[in-house]
């Protein structure tokens, strides 16, 4: 069964992206619902992507990278690890849930890691259901 | 350097007149205007009475004299001020914690030379807003706010002299049980000696007519030494317990610190349809963005983000989760965001509020030492 709970993956164009890539090649199905958003390098992610993401409409946010020392930019997973520590106390505050945004590790050959990882995403989302704000415009 | 501890106090009779404790700072002010060591003096003075103190910058010695005395209704930061208007000049600035900690963290973002700028620092026990701290006169004081030549903060109180010379004082306790006395951002501050300064001026321990200096910075020490060569200000030695009295009124003001900062952050902290409600109330004027010392960027993001519908309230996550995610960590707690929020949202309950998580998280601590937050760093790990 297919939950119409929304994921939005910025995943980097060196690893994560090929990750993705190679499970599609050798057909590993993972949750239709995410969409992919390819950027160069996971140190090219602001926070405030991930915050519009959300504002956008989507339930879930992911974020692949490199693994530590693989960067095809030597460091911009560091840059990126440093500014993830904010991300859930951010969201946390205008009550998002801090499970609603993960993010990963994974190399362009590991198609079957990028599949676990996004079913376990999915399942997680789909549990929490979709994002409710409270915030409403008057 | 080790800290070292003096008492000086102003040779000129009008200045100590004047000033709070001596005339210290007054003196060496108009010490370093003369000696030709700065160009400017930047500081808080009078504009209309005691509940008006707006920056004044100084060129002339002579109009020193007209900004002695302490001020507590001046929650003006004068940090930012330096970094905008001032990096090409050499500056005296006269500074409360928050200014010196906006300093700080306006330094590390390399937005003025350090050795341009002689830092004196005051200690402070907190500000009152003027406008509450008016009516808060009427109904404790049974006095005319007007009537009120001058306010200070000492022994737990706040002390007001009227013009026929009576004195009348309060506990800051008593007052700030009902709601009334400092400003929220000072209930919880945790800085009352600012020792991220060059020398830090005080009556905490002083003898009385005596100001209590704390030399931070070789730079202090030199400046206080040419004061006395000079003949403007005289010093002596405190004796160990002094140093030790002041000591102790630090630990008791950081111990009610910590019951506040309880308080605010976690006990009466808003929920999130608190929180809702408030976001519902943004007008969008981006006064907070403005006034805040950490926020110095000269495109901003947050207007990008948010070019869609001016008739509602902007979305939270775009404006100020935006602004969190730039500033938070850097947060030094100053509360000019609370107080020109003309919607009033308490805004800086949840910007300090992040810093201190970010403090647990990483060890940062906004406002002291030199290097800038670990988002900055250019190192790989």
């Amino acid at each position: 069964m297919v939950s119409d709970v929304k994921i939005l993956g910025f995943c980097c164009n060196w690893c994560s992206y090929g990750g993705a890539d190679t499970a599609g090649t050798a057909r590993m199905q993972y949750p239709p619902n995410a969409r992919i958003i390819r950027v160069m390098c996971s140190g090219r992610i602001n926070i405030s992507m991930i915050l519009k993401a959300f504002k956008e409409g989507a339930d879930g946010v992911f974020v692949g990278g490199c693994h530590m020392g693989d960067c095809h930019y030597a460091s911009g997973n560091y840059k990126w690890r440093r500014r993830a520590k904010m991300v859930g106390d951010i969201i946390e505050e205008f009550g998002i849930e801090k499970d609603r945004f993960i993010f990963e590790w994974i190399s362009a050959s590991e198609g079957e890691k990028f599949q676990t990882t996004m079913t376990n995403f999915e399942k997680t989302i789909t549990g929490l259901g979709p994002l409710k704000r409270g915030f409403k415009p008057i | 350097m080790d800290s070292e501890f003096l008492e000086i106090k102003s040779k000129d009779d009008e200045v100590c007149k004047l000033g709070e404790c001596g005339g210290s700072v007054t003196s060496i002010l108009k010490y370093l205007l003369e000696s030709k060591l700065v160009d400017k003096v930047l500081t808080i003075g009078k504009y209309d009475d005691i509940y008006d103190g707006v920056p004044v910058l100084i060129e002339n010695p002579k109009d020193v004299n007209k900004t002695a005395g302490s001020l507590h209704c001046a929650p003006t930061m004068i940090g930012d001020l330096v970094s905008k208007f001032l990096n090409d000049f050499k500056v005296g600035v006269v500074v409360k914690p928050c200014d010196s900690m906006a300093l700080n963290e306006l330094e590390k973002r390399k937005r003025f030379d350090r050795d341009n700028l002689y830092i004196i620092g005051l200690n402070c026990g907190g500000t009152l807003m003027p406008h509450p701290a008016q009516k808060m006169f009427e109904l404790f004081y049974d006095v005319n706010p007007e009537d009120i030549l001058k306010e200070e903060i000492d022994k737990g109180q706040i002390i007001i002299e009227l013009k026929d010379g009576t004195e009348k004082g309060v506990k800051i306790d008593d007052l700030e049980d009902k709601g009334w006395g400092r400003r929220e951002n000072c209930q919880r501050c945790e800085i009352m000696i600012p020792r991220n300064t060059d020398l830090v001026c005080g009556n905490w321990g002083a003898d009385d007519g005596w100001t209590f200096v704390e030399i931070i910075t070789e730079k202090g020490k030199e400046l206080i030494q040419a004061g006395i060569k000079a003949g403007v200000i005289e010093s002596k030695s405190p004796k160990q317990e002094q140093i030790e009295k002041r000591a102790k009124l630090e630990k008791i003001m950081i111990n009610l610190m910590k019951k506040f900062e309880t308080k605010h952050l976690e006990t009466e902290y808003p929920s999130l349809e608190e929180w809702d409600k408030y976001w519902n109330r943004c007008i969008e004027c981006y006064g907070c963005r403005d006034v805040c010392p950490i926020c110095w960027c000269r495109e901003c993001e947050i207007e990008k983000l948010n070019k869609e519908n001016h008739s509602k309230s902007p979305d939270p996550l775009t404006f100020q989760g935006v602004k969190l995610s730039h500033m938070s960590y850097s947060c030094i707690n100053c509360g000019q965001c609370d107080d020109v929020c003309p919607m009033e949202i308490p805004l800086s309950k949840l910007f300090y509020k992040l810093q201190k998580k970010y403090r647990k998280k990483t060890g940062y601590n906004a406002g002291f030492g030199e290097e800038l937050p670990p988002l900055y760093s250019p190192e790989m790990e």
